[in-house]
């Protein structure tokens, strides 16, 4: 976790409007948005800004998430750099949009507030919203904290820019989104040197006649896939480059995979977002009590780091993965992930799967000291498990 | 670690009262950390504030289970569901004009009344009572500071700055005066 040095020049700041700074500090020409609970102080902290004069960005605000993806599509192809922000029901509005922009190569960076989507009605943090959004072509980042959340969405465009693959960047409702905690603001001229303008390889122009998108023959389309896949071989490697640069210009390096007190460790939790940081204090305390315990931060979802994760778990003999989400029928998303990665490797680890925290339910440090002690040494077993 | 739970219901002010809070305690050199959970944003709905305090930077991430300090700004909401997310020995403040014998139910805890709708009402502050409570809570608590949590009222107060900090300022002095007492 980078947390800010005591003694910057600290501002309090909610998840959300860090991620409002972060969006400030990139200076996007277009945001398209709408609101919904808990995105909304987000979209608030923009207008604030653009109101104030200090935001050069065009916010446009459409008649809904659909509207926002599709203008944000039709924006980024004309060459702007476009972000948008929403939650659950207007993520899961945007879908078909969000096929057409990855399709469509467009470096749009969209920061979306993992919430439960209906039914039943809910606000609660649970993150199968974009995890079932995971094969539109999207790069996905997950962020613990306010501060990373801000200084993630800034890595992002550089990401985007560099793959002109679309990124979504999450965090959790509630537990981040309105946490309101001391957040480093970087300098404005230190962020346009990190994320300089690049020109794209297509762009629209109404001087030169080209269309993005039109009809195209069953070669042409599998070919736009390879292209796709060639370009999410890179992301890994941009996301490392952008987290070094990133630690370089503001002390805080971030990298696709986040590992604390994994050296010698015997039982390893494996988990995304918020919940990252109980299970970090849930290491310090088993290690106290004698149980070698660390933790593994998938901060990079897609593409899956599975060559890092293999590295990180090498003499590894247990992983706990924790899903703040459900697939219906299947289990959590990030254990059936690296159930598949692991299939057929030398020495992998027993991997148990948990279903912890899903509908936004609490999660303290004290379940999941029991999971380390009680699964340590349990047999192999592919079944999700659900915690209470 | 000071772990803090404030229970209001929708556009009493939990919500400010645990950002004011947070930013005198941060104010002071510690790190914070607060956020708030709700349904829809409706007005009288059940809201909570929770707020923690430490030296070091906060890492958890989960609910507050066991408040050293509870702050309830209303004694309709105060109930055993409520008190479970307090340690036994949690100090409770709650805004009524109840007698203390009023909360014997609730057994063995240490529950304190301050009647900030009063206090409110004479500083001129209508049914607003977050000013007055967190002056009342920042006494029984024993920190931040009065004059820091002033300070943060004076910057953050939307309105009737003084009026804030008067009944801030007389809630603090009924409620220390009480602390004496007991």
């Amino acid at each position: 976790m980078n947390a800010p040095i005591r003694n910057e020049n600290l501002q309090l700041l909610n998840g959300n409007h860090a991620v409002a700074w972060g969006v400030r500090l990139a200076s996007p020409d277009v945001a398209p948005l709408y609101p919904i609970t808990p995105q909304t102080p987000i979209l608030e902290k923009l207008i604030d800004f653009k109101s104030a004069d200090l935001l050069g960005t065009e916010i446009l605000t459409p008649e809904s998430e659909h509207s926002a993806m599709a203008a944000a599509v039709a924006a980024s192809a004309t060459g702007a750099r476009v972000f948008s922000a929403t939650s659950s029901q207007g993520l899961l509005l945007m879908h078909e949009l969000l096929h057409y922009a990855a399709g469509s190569r467009l470096p749009i960076v969209l920061f979306n507030v993992n919430r439960t989507p209906a039914a039943p009605w809910g606000f609660w943090p649970d993150q199968i919203d974009s995890l079932s959004q995971r094969d539109t072509g999207w790069v996905q980042l997950y962020s613990e904290t306010p501060q990373e959340s801000l200084d993630t969405v800034i890595q992002a465009f550089r990401i985007a820019e560099a793959s002109e693959l679309p990124v979504m960047v999450n965090h959790d409702a509630f537990y981040v989104s309105h946490a309101v905690e001391p957040v480093s603001v970087p300098d404005q001229g230190a962020v346009e040197l990190y994320l300089p303008k690049v020109d794209r390889s297509m762009w629209l122009d109404t001087d030169i006649g080209r269309a993005i998108g039109a009809p195209i023959g069953q070669d042409g389309w599998n070919r736009t896939r390879r292209e796709m896949d060639a370009a999410m071989q890179t992301i890994v490697g941009l996301t490392k480059d952008a987290g070094k640069a990133w630690g370089e210009m503001s002390g805080r390096p971030y990298a696709p995979l986040e590992l604390y007190r994994c050296d010698d460790a015997e039982v390893v939790f494996v988990t995304m977002g918020s919940m990252a940081g109980t299970a970090r204090e849930a290491v310090d305390r088993l290690r106290e009590s004698g149980v070698a315990a660390g933790l593994v931060k998938v901060r990079l979802f897609r593409p899956m780091p599975m060559a890092d994760l293999h590295a990180a778990l090498a003499d590894i003999p247990c992983a706990l993965v924790l899903d703040r989400n459900y697939s219906p029928g299947v289990g959590g998303v990030l254990h059936q992930e690296l159930m598949a990665g692991f299939y057929g490797a030398e020495n992998a680890p027993r991997i148990f799967g948990f279903l912890t925290g899903v509908g936004g339910t609490n999660v303290p440090v004290e379940m999941l000291e029991k999971l380390a002690v009680d699964y340590r040494q349990a047999k192999q077993n592919n079944n999700p498990i659900w915690v209470e | 670690m000071l772990e803090i739970v404030i229970l209001g219901r929708g556009g009493q002010g939990a919500q400010t009262a645990g950002n004011q809070l947070a930013k005198a305690l941060f104010a002071r050199g510690q790190f914070v950390q607060t956020f708030s959970t709700y349904g829809g944003a409706r007005r009288g709905t059940p809201v909570t504030a929770s707020l923690r305090a430490d030296k070091n930077p906060i890492r958890l991430r989960c609910d507050i289970t066991s408040a050293n300090a509870m702050l309830c700004f209303d004694d309709s909401l105060l109930n055993e569901g409520f008190l479970a997310t307090g340690a036994d020995d949690a100090l409770i403040v709650v805004n009524s004009a109840q007698p203390p014998d009023a909360f014997k139910a609730f057994g063995n805890r240490r529950i304190i009344p301050i009647d900030g709708r009063e206090i409110a009402r004479r500083n001129n502050m209508g049914k607003v009572v977050n000013s007055a409570l967190l002056g009342a809570f920042v006494a029984l608590v024993g920190q931040p500071d009065i004059e820091t949590m002033c300070a943060i009222i004076k910057d953050t107060a939307p309105a009737k700055v003084s009026e804030n900090i008067a009944a801030c300022r007389e809630a603090y002095g009924l409620a220390a005066s009480q602390l004496e007492v007991s």
